[in-house]
Order: C-alpha cells, then structure tokens, then sequence
C-alpha cells in the first residue's frame, strides 16, 4: 500500500508540474532579483549540436519554474530553521535588519580599485580639488558575531595605494547602524546629517539643513525580496528645500528630470525616487545661486541621495556612475577644468572593483 | 542532463515514464534505448554516435565470437575489441596526459590535442567490456537483438555516472520483466533518497568547502572540515547517484546492483573497498585481479597484482598524477593490511574506525586536490605543522553555520536510519511517514535547486 501511495503521488507531482509548467505564460523580469527572466530557447540545429542547449533549457527552466518565488522562500526558511545556518545567500536577519555578508576581502580588488582612481586623476584631475570617500556597507555596523570582512584591512590599503594628492575623508564614524534601511542595502537620505557637515567641512562648501521631510511607506528593499522572508519593510523620507526644489536636472541626453520624482516610488525599487534611480550621467543644477563652483561625483548608487543634499555649495553636480559609462567615452560628454571632485563608493564596489568600467 | 537538474526531474522524466508505460511490453525496450540515447544526445550531441558505435561493435563482436567459439578467431575478436574499447579510452581520456608527461621527461614540445572527454565513456566502456568478455567465458550468451542490448549499454539511469552494471545482472530483465507498484514504488523512494543525499547534504557540503577555502583567515580546524567535508561530500554525491540509477532502473523493472555499503563505517581499507564503489572494485578483481593469479600465487607476484589492479584503479578516476598516486596510496595500504596488520585491526573495535576514516580522509584530500603540491601543503596545515592558529572566528562562523548539516551527514553515513526503517516496516504510522519524508525531501530538493538559479543583480540593474 505505501510503494503504491508514493508512486501515484509521485508521479503526479511531477507531471503536475511538468503540465504547468508548460501552460502557464513564461514571466520576462523577477521582480524581487530585480533582472531579467531566461527565455525559451531556440532549438536550433547549431545550438544542439553545439551542447548550448542543454545549458539554455536549465536556465530557463529554472528561472521559469511555477512558484518558483515560493519554493525559493522555502528553501530559506529550511536553511534558517532546520539546517541552523547563520545566513542564506549570504543575508541574515538581526534585529530586523537584513545584512548581506560581503566576504572575503579581495585585496587585489582594492588596489585595482585605487588604481583606477589613480588613472583618472593622473590624466584628467591633476591640480584640482579631488577628494575619496568609502562607504561601509551595513555589514560593518552589526554588532553581532556574524562574519564580516576586515574593513579596516580594506580602508587601510586603499589609503596606501591612492595617490596621495588624493585627500581621504572618512565618514565611518558618521554613521551608524540605524542610518541604513532595515530591508535594503542603502542609507536613509534623512540621517545624513554627519556625513553631510564632514564632506562640507573637509571640502570646504556651505550646507543647509532646513529641510522639509515628505515620506512614503512601505518601501520593501532589495534584500527583502532576496531573502524571501516576511520581515520589517521601510518607509522613504525625502528632503526638501527651496534648493531643491528649484534645482534643474538633465540625463545623459540633456533630458529634464526630477530630483524626486513621486512616479518612480511606484518602481520595482523605490529608492529609484533619489534622482531617477541608476544612470550613467546626470547633471543637477542649482538655480539658487550664481555661484559657479561645480562638484563632479564619481558614485555608486549611495549617491543618487545624497547628492541633492550638497547642492547648496554647489552650482552644478555632475554624478557619473562609471559602472554605466566606459571611461573612454567619459571625455565626450564631461570637460574636467577645476571642478572639485569626490569618488565615493561603498565596500561592496570596491570590493568587486571590475565592475567601474576604467 | 543531470538527475539533479529540472529539465531532468520536471521534464524527461514524465514524459520517459509516460511512454514506457503506455507502450505495450515488445517497445519498451525500444522506448527506453530511445529515451536513453536522446537523454545522451541532450548533454553529448557530438559524442553520441560514438555510443552507438560503441553498441554496435560489441554487439557485433559477441555475436562473432560465439559463432566462432572454440576457435582462435574468437580470441583474436576479443582482443580486437578489447583494443578498440580500450583504444576508445585511452585516446580520449588518456591521450593528452602521456603527451604532457613525454613533454615533461623528454623536454620535448609535442602539441595537446584539442580532446574533450565524453562523459560516461568510463563506465560504459567497462560495461561493454566486460559483456564481450563473458560471452568469451561463455558466463552469458551474445544478444541477438540490437536494441535490447544497446538498452543495456544506453540505459540513461546508469550511463554517466554508474554503477558499472553488468550484463550478467540484467541479461534476464532485458529480455522480460514486469513493474508492480512494488517496485516502482521502492524505486521511487530511492531515487528521492538519492535526489536528497546529493542536492540537500552533497550540495551543502560542497557550498561550505567553498566558504573554507575563500576564507581570509584560515586556521587548522577549517582545514580538519575541508578534509572531513571532501569524504563526506564524495560519498554522499556518488552514493546519492548510484541510490538515483538504482532507484530509475526499479522504475523501469531492473533490479541493480548496490554500488555502497556504509563504506565510512569500514574497520579497515579493506573493509572500505568493500563497500566502496563496489561495482568498480569488483570489476577489477573479476576481470584483472583473478586472471592475474589474484592471491593464489606467490607473494612477490601477489603484492604486483594488487599494485596492478590500484595504479589501474586510480589511473580510471581520471587522467592525472594525483589519482595514480590515489590508486597507489590504497594499493599500498592493502599489502600492509594483508600482510602485517589486519589481524590487529579486527580485535580493536573503535581504533580500526578511527585508523580507517583518518586513512580516507587522507585519500580524499589527494583525490580532491589538483596537484601533489598542493596535498602537501593541505596536510601540513591540516596536520598544525604550518602554525595557523587551531582556530578563528571565520572558522567558528561557517562550523556554527554547517554543523547540523555536518552531523546530518555523519548519521547519514551509518546504517541508523536503515536499521530504524527495517525494525517499523509493518508499522503503518511509520510508513505514513515515510511516505510524506519522501515526498518533502523531493519538493525541497526541488527547492533547492531552484534556488541554485537565484543570481540577484544588485548593481546591474537590467
């Protein structure tokens, strides 16, 4: 009786899913790993005989396997509970935040990192006012024994290989865990406070606190959605002032765009709102002043926040994001003449430096 | 294709199973051989005429050797195949190893060819040869049918990764054989048994190996879990395949033999080698051992028997010095069992458990490493002779982190769990149970290797 109940239930699990597979409309983006869907592949005679094939299938057949977020959320919840494990794809859970454990420290990662920076300044920053910055990733505030990389190891040889004409300020002390969303990998605009006066400090530009405070709720992070877990969500506060308000944005292709624009809080990622999300190029202008002293950003996405917050120092802030944009062709669309400039990235990049395209 | 892979699991599998079981008894066979060839084809396109080539070389030289039986043709047909099978082998597992060493000792500058090996071709090739071989010995008759004996050679459960099944253990199946619930049933439960022991334990393990060794800070204890994890890993992903063929063939009728035994239970290495990849270790003593005289002869040609049969065993793992010295190491280790300290070994009941894990933990770490080099250098930090520190928080986190997964594993690879299901087999409670742990180890493995694909996009947003 028990070989004849598992066979049956057996066989129609699989065919179950076999057939469900089939009629059920194939998905074009995963939402919660933010990229696109494998598709169908072509069974080409090339591809089958080349072995591709068989590759292509898996891959889409994983990708677009039904309930697939489901049993992705069951495959956590059994690591966590059954199994034990600190964390699953690398994330954990603490206090309601969500931390992605960035390890190990990949030395030669930093120093290729250091020494793209250093290309950049040796050809087109020489003379000016260039400063770096690095940005822990929330890893480094959690207080609790889970494994991290040694930031200090990594801060350390940053500051020994970057040129020295390149002036190091460090924020690590301005910041703390509770400046981090709890369900997304970046820091909240309206706990930049510190970071903001110490960039001002060291670069020497004037800052205005009076803001207006606008929120929007929930706003379910990038790791929420990784970790699957029904965990804490977060609201996003965006600051206002007359400066702000006032400023005039342009994309790439001198395309007029918002600081904040409310549209985009409805995107897969909210964060988008902070100057339209990734771009590789974008200019922020302040029509508040005549003044024209101008700040170029070499950025990750960390900056999308906190850039509207410097622009009252500034008449113009260009971010470049040079994970978007090759170094080569930077030069058609930016001319580097005694603008101050800042590179800040977080670990995470620095980390996996490869991907800044100089 | 993989057994542990969706396409396999959620795609060729129902439709094979459909097939097979709608067709009436004369085309099963026929359904399977195709099923069989197009599961190779999938994965192999370019090598799979050499499969059917393969088939029909054997097929043709067994039925040539019993036409000519008594004869001095049917020897010189066996050799022939022999070197051809062999020949098959050597050239493409084997050819590019004896250019590297010719260039190496002669400081010559022979060019590698551009070979890739076909998987499989290992356990297929020993399948066919010992087939050609019995019907030599008269053991078996020559099939005179194509397709029930390229089913044999093609048989998708048992074709990439083993068990060496033998013609001899089949040969009657082939020809006619019935699926009750039974066995469907009892194949089913192996196959998800197997499906668990590689996706849920074999994965994990293999996952945590990573994390030890990209680790910043390593220390001795990470090194001992390397070590520990490599055997457990081995064992419970080739076992866990051998229990996946074995539990496919139940499916379809045939009734494999077992491939494992408990071998991390062994009180010795000969002990292990018992029930270790036992159709490999009894391929060898019946087709390489005996005929060289095995232990019936005199001690000096005795020890060269056992050298024999261990250098050809490591050399079949795959072509590369460590599995030669791999062979040689367990080799060596028999003759001093044999010879000096078997008979100690039975009387200590917890050392001889110790003496054989350390011994195959030892061998493991030669046959996962890539270079001798670098089993030096592993033993050496394994042994504390490196001063590392014993251990480090990066250690107590990933040991904190696969601990219940580690000890899952080393109850797994004793008989307890076996011994518990045999003693409540008629316990209906029991089978209840057993029912629903079967069909939640094959959705979370399911799970698991759907999460395999989770690949989030931080930076690169579309």
């Amino acid at each position: 009786m028990k070989n004849k109940i598992l066979s049956i239930t057996f066989v129609l699990y699989i065919f179950i899913f076999f057939i469900l597979n089939i009629i059920i409309k194939d998905k074009d983006v995963s939402n919660i790993e933010r990229r696109k869907l494998n598709k169908l592949p072509e069974f080409t005679f090339d591809n089958v005989i080349n072995g591709n094939i068989s590759n292509d299938f898996e891959n889409y057949a994983l990708d677009q396997f039904v309930l697939r977020d489901n049993y992705r959320i069951l495959k956590s919840l059994f690591e966590f509970k059954v199994y034990g494990k600190l964390d699953s794809n690398n994330l954990y859970v603490k206090d309601g935040y969500i931390f992605k454990i960035e390890y190990p420290l990949r030395e030669d990662k930093v120093v290729n990192f250091t020494n793209k920076i250093n290309k950049l300044y040796l050809n087109d920053l020489k003379g000016m006012n260039v400063y770096y910055s690095i940005i822990p990733d929330k890893n480094y505030y959690s207080k609790d024994n889970y494994l991290k990389m040694d930031y200090n190891r990594l801060i350390n040889i940053a500051n020994n290989n970057i040129n020295k004409n390149i002036k190091y300020i460090d924020i690590t002390s301005d910041l703390e865990l509770e400046d981090y969303y709890y369900s997304d990998i970046h820091w909240k605009q309206e706990k930049l406070d510190n970071v903001v006066r110490k960039l001002s400090k060291n670069m020497n530009f004037k800052v205005n606190t009076n803001y207006t405070y606008n929120e929007y709720s929930p706003f379910y992070g990038s790791y929420y959605g990784q970790l699957g877990l029904n965990t804490k969500y977060d609201k996003i506060i965006y600051l206002n002032n007359k400066t702000i308000d006032n400023a005039k944005v342009k994309d790439i292709e001198n395309k007029i765009v918002k600081v904040y624009d409310k549209k985009l809080l409805k995107n897969k990622d909210s964060y988008d709102i902070y100057l339209g999300g990734p771009t590789p190029l974008i200019e922020v202008i302040n029509n508040n002043t005549k003044s024209n002293k101008e700040l170029i950003i070499f950025r990750d996405s960390f900056s999308s926040s906190l850039a509207p917050l410097l622009l009252d120092g500034y008449g113009k802030i260009t971010l470049i994001d040079l994970r978007y944009i090759d170094y080569n062709i930077l030069k058609d669309y930016i001319k580097f003449n005694n603008q101050d400039v800042l590179f800040i990235y977080n670990t995470n990049i620095i980390n996996n430096s490869d991907m800044l395209r100089v | 294709m993989v057994f542990s892979s969706i396409t396999f699991l959620y795609y060729f599998l129902p439709i094979i199973l459909l097939l097979y079981f709608i067709v009436p008894n004369k085309l099963k066979n026929f359904i399977l051989f195709l099923g069989s060839f197009i599961f190779y084809f999938y994965g192999e396109s370019k090598f799979s005429i050499l499969l059917l080539f393969s088939c029909f070389i054997n097929y043709i030289s067994a039925l040539l050797i019993e036409r000519y039986r008594n004869k001095i043709l049917s020897k010189i047909i066996l050799i022939f195949t022999i070197i051809i099978n062999l020949g098959a082998l050597c050239y493409l597992k084997y050819f590019n190893f004896f250019i590297e060493n010719i260039n190496s000792i002669f400081k010559s500058n022979i060019n590698l060819l551009n070979i890739i090996m076909p998987i499989g071709i290992s356990f297929f090739t020993f399948q066919t040869l010992s087939y050609v071989i019995d019907v030599y010995r008269k053991k078996v008759k020559a099939n005179t049918n194509f397709i029930n004996f390229s089913c044999y050679v093609c048989m998708f459960p048992q074709l990439i990764a083993g068990p060496i099944v033998r013609y001899s253990d089949i040969n009657d199946e082939l020809e006619n054989r019935k699926v009750t619930f039974d066995d469907f049933g009892t194949g089913v439960e192996r196959f998800i048994i197997g499906l668990g022991k590689k996706v849920l334990i074999a994965n994990i393990i293999g996952e945590m190996i990573t994390s030890f060794n990209n680790l910043n800070n390593i220390s001795v204890l990470a090194y001992i879990i390397i070590g520990l994890g490599y055997t457990l890993q081995l064992y419970f992903d080739f076992s866990g395949y051998s229990d996946m063929a074995i539990g496919l063939g139940r499916m379809f009728g045939f009734h494999f033999l077992e491939n494992f035994n408990y071998p991390l239970i062994a009180s010795s290495i000969t002990d292990f080698w018992r029930r270790w990849h036992i159709s490999l270790s009894s391929f060898f003593k019946d087709y390489i051992y005996i005929p060289l005289g095995g232990n019936r002869v005199n001690k000096i040609k005795h020890i060269r028997n056992i050298f024999i049969v261990w250098l050809l065993t490591g050399f079949w793992h795959g072509a590369s010095w460590n599995f030669i010295i791999w062979g040689l190491y367990f080799g060596i280790i028999l003759i001093i069992e044999k010879y000096f300290i078997l008979n100690y070994l039975n009387k200590c009941k917890i050392l001889n458990h110790i003496y054989s894990i350390v011994l195959v933990v030892i061998s493991f770490i030669i046959f996962s490493c890539s270079d001798m080099n670098g089993v030096f250098v592993f033993l050496k930090n394994m042994f504390g002779f490196n001063n590392l520190p014993f251990i480090n928080s990066e250690t107590i986190y990933y040991l904190r982190s696969y601990i219940i997964v580690i000890a899952l594993a080393i109850i797994g690879s004793t008989p307890l769990l076996k011994v518990i299901k045999n003693k409540m087999e008629n316990n209906s409670i029991f089978n209840i149970v057993e029912i629903i742990g079967c069909l939640f180890i094959l959705i979370l493995s399911t799970a698991f290797i759907i999460d395999s694909s989770f690949n989030p996009f931080l930076y690169f947003r579309f």
